[in-house]
């Protein structure tokens, strides 16, 4: 059965695009948040295989809902996806329990090989 | 405002565009403006917040934008509508993100804002009493892509 994906970003260009990229790909989008507080609202109704998350967003933060994410289920995999990849942001997403950092701008196949190695 | 806080955003600039739109910026005179001023039709507004603050914004004209999108959608532009916006947005978004992560490496940690895009000439923002220094760049086939950087570093109150 293909992996359920919930894709997590304020803009609906990005949402748009990794839509496409991970459909084509065989996964199951099952879900569109625009930010952090939606994300963990729809993680809990949702219970999705994989999160990719942007950190960039109004209301709640990505590494907030990431960190939200982990307290409702500790085993969560959440791939960050953002523009921002100075070292201590990747460290604390990392030690928040973020599986993958993957800086934007991005190649399809970046996206691709994030999650078939956090999905397996 | 100091020249070092503009190389950033030129350096993330031509990476950003370079791998989003194919296209390598050419870069043009870097010149001065007392305050956050722009005459173009489209402008991406970022905030910055950390140990230095203020704004960004990254203009063009509409054909511009029409054209911006149209690369990074993959399809031609007919209406400038909301997906169109959201794509301009969000090279607005990366470029500014990736200028913090290279910030960062200067040894200024900052955050940033979502974007928010205005439309309409002469636009003029006056929040900020941050002079501006404006990199005109020239992409092939699209237009003129100005970035305007007002920022300055946070002022430490005494303890």
């Amino acid at each position: 059965m293909a992996k359920r994906i919930l894709i997590t970003d304020d803009a609906l260009f990005m949402r748009v695009t990794l839509k496409k990229i991970l459909t084509e790909a065989g996964y199951d989008v099952v879900g569109e948040a625009t930010n952090g507080a939606e994300a963990v609202k729809l993680y809990e109704q949702l219970k999705p295989d994989v999160v990719t998350m942007d950190i960039t967003m109004p209301e709640m933060d990505g590494i907030q809902a990431l960190k939200e994410i982990k307290k409702i289920d500790a085993n969560a995999r959440v791939i960050m996806c953002t523009a921002m990849g100075q070292k201590t942001m990747v460290i604390d997403a990392v030690q928040s329990g973020a599986k993958d950092f993957i800086v934007k701008p991005f190649q399809p196949d970046r996206v691709i090989e994030a999650l078939s190695k956090v999905a397996a | 405002m100091k020249v070092e806080y503009v190389s950033p955003f030129v350096e993330a600039a031509v990476k950003v565009m370079t791998t989003l739109l194919q296209v390598t910026p050419e870069r043009g005179t870097l010149s001065a403006r007392p305050q956050v001023f722009t005459t173009q039709q489209v402008n991406i507004v970022c905030g910055i917040t950390g140990d230095v603050e203020g704004q960004v914004i990254f203009g063009m004209s509409i054909v511009a934008a029409d054209r911006i999108a149209s690369r990074m959608l993959g399809s031609p532009v007919v209406t400038f509508d909301q997906l169109a916006a959201s794509a301009i947005a969000e090279l607005g978004n990366m470029i500014s993100g990736n200028s913090m992560t290279l910030l960062h490496g200067q040894g200024f940690t900052c955050d940033i804002t979502p974007p928010t895009i205005i439309k309409g000439s002469n636009v003029k923002i006056s929040t900020l009493d941050i002079p501006a220094l404006v990199i005109p760049m020239r992409l092939k086939d699209i237009g003129e892509f100005e970035i305007n950087v007002s920022i300055k570093e946070r002022t430490r109150r005494a303890a």
